[in-house]
């Protein structure tokens, strides 16, 4: 069985009130979830908490996602917005980056000051620029898929990442031809 | 893919979480449960409420017809409760007496 007519019978399972349905979708799509908040927010324990409020509100609206949609872009769509909220609560943000610089995991693997480099470029990056970026090229999200999560026009979208991928190889150092 | 986006994506990769997370998945089921335990409770009380609400309005109807219904019902009630204590009591005995019990 292919990942996404999983992701369908799951989805009507869950639609049907099924709690171990849901979980099984919790278990598969957590990871890209999380990976994409926390690129979108830069803050590890603020993506982690935006992720359980994200699942939290998808599985009130399961109802409403049409049959064949992207489990996935959907989720990332709901987080995407939850992101924005919490963006313009400002007192919540500050407090985050506290527990965020506490709670921050060392990491061994790759240079440090790449990973720095990144993560600042990143930092500079506008928010929906950013979110294009995290989903296209580090989540491998098709144009189409990321335009669709984030409600934006395809164009706008390619533009982003064009916009972003420059100014993130330009941090790295990187001559891109 | 150019190598300069391998090493983006290689750099992006390090921020990934597990792909399987007990923690994580455990903790959104409990509130997902929590949620849903919430909403059930909710619906009972309300229909409580309703249902509390109804039979207050019609309780003046419905009284007198109760007591009709019961008056003319219970000796019939009474027959029917005395066979079931009947039915009850010798029960037993006529199947130990038959060899019935185990």
């Amino acid at each position: 069985m292919s990942p996404a007519s999983l992701d369908e019978e799951l989805v009507a399972a869950a639609q049907g009130g099924s709690t171990e349905a849901f979980s099984r979708l919790v278990e598969r799509h957590q990871q890209a979830l999380r990976a994409f908040l926390r690129r979108a927010c830069g803050d590890w324990s603020a993506a982690d908490d935006l992720a359980q409020e994200t699942f939290l509100a998808a599985w009130s609206r399961i109802g409403r996602l049409r049959a064949g949609a992207s489990v996935r872009a959907w989720l990332c769509g709901i987080g995407y917005n939850k992101h924005l909220t919490a963006v313009r609560s400002a007192g919540r943000e500050r407090a985050r980056a506290k527990r965020y610089e506490e709670d921050r995991p060392v990491v061994s693997e790759g240079k440090p000051e790449d990973r720095l480099a990144l993560e600042a470029a990143m930092a500079e990056l506008p928010a929906e620029q950013r979110a294009c970026v995290a989903l296209c090229l580090a989540a491998d999200f098709s144009h189409a898929e990321a335009a669709e999560a984030l409600e934006m026009p395809l164009g706008t979208v390619k533009s982003h990442i064009s916009r972003g991928r420059a100014r993130l190889m330009q941090a790295l150092g990187v001559c891109d031809d | 893919m150019t190598e300069a986006d391998d090493r983006l994506k290689a750099l992006f990769a390090l921020d990934e979480p597990p792909a399987r997370d007990a923690v994580f998945s455990t903790a959104v089921m409990e509130q997902v449960m929590r949620r849903r335990f919430q909403e059930d409770v909710a619906l009972l009380s309300a229909a409580s409420l309703a249902g509390g609400g109804a039979l207050w309005v019609i309780w003046p109807i419905l009284q007198p017809a109760l007591v009709a219904i019961s008056q003319g019902l219970a000796p019939a009630l009474g027959g029917l409760a005395l066979a079931a204590c009947a039915a009850m009591i010798l029960g037993g005995r006529v199947r130990s007496a038959l060899g019935l019990e185990a």
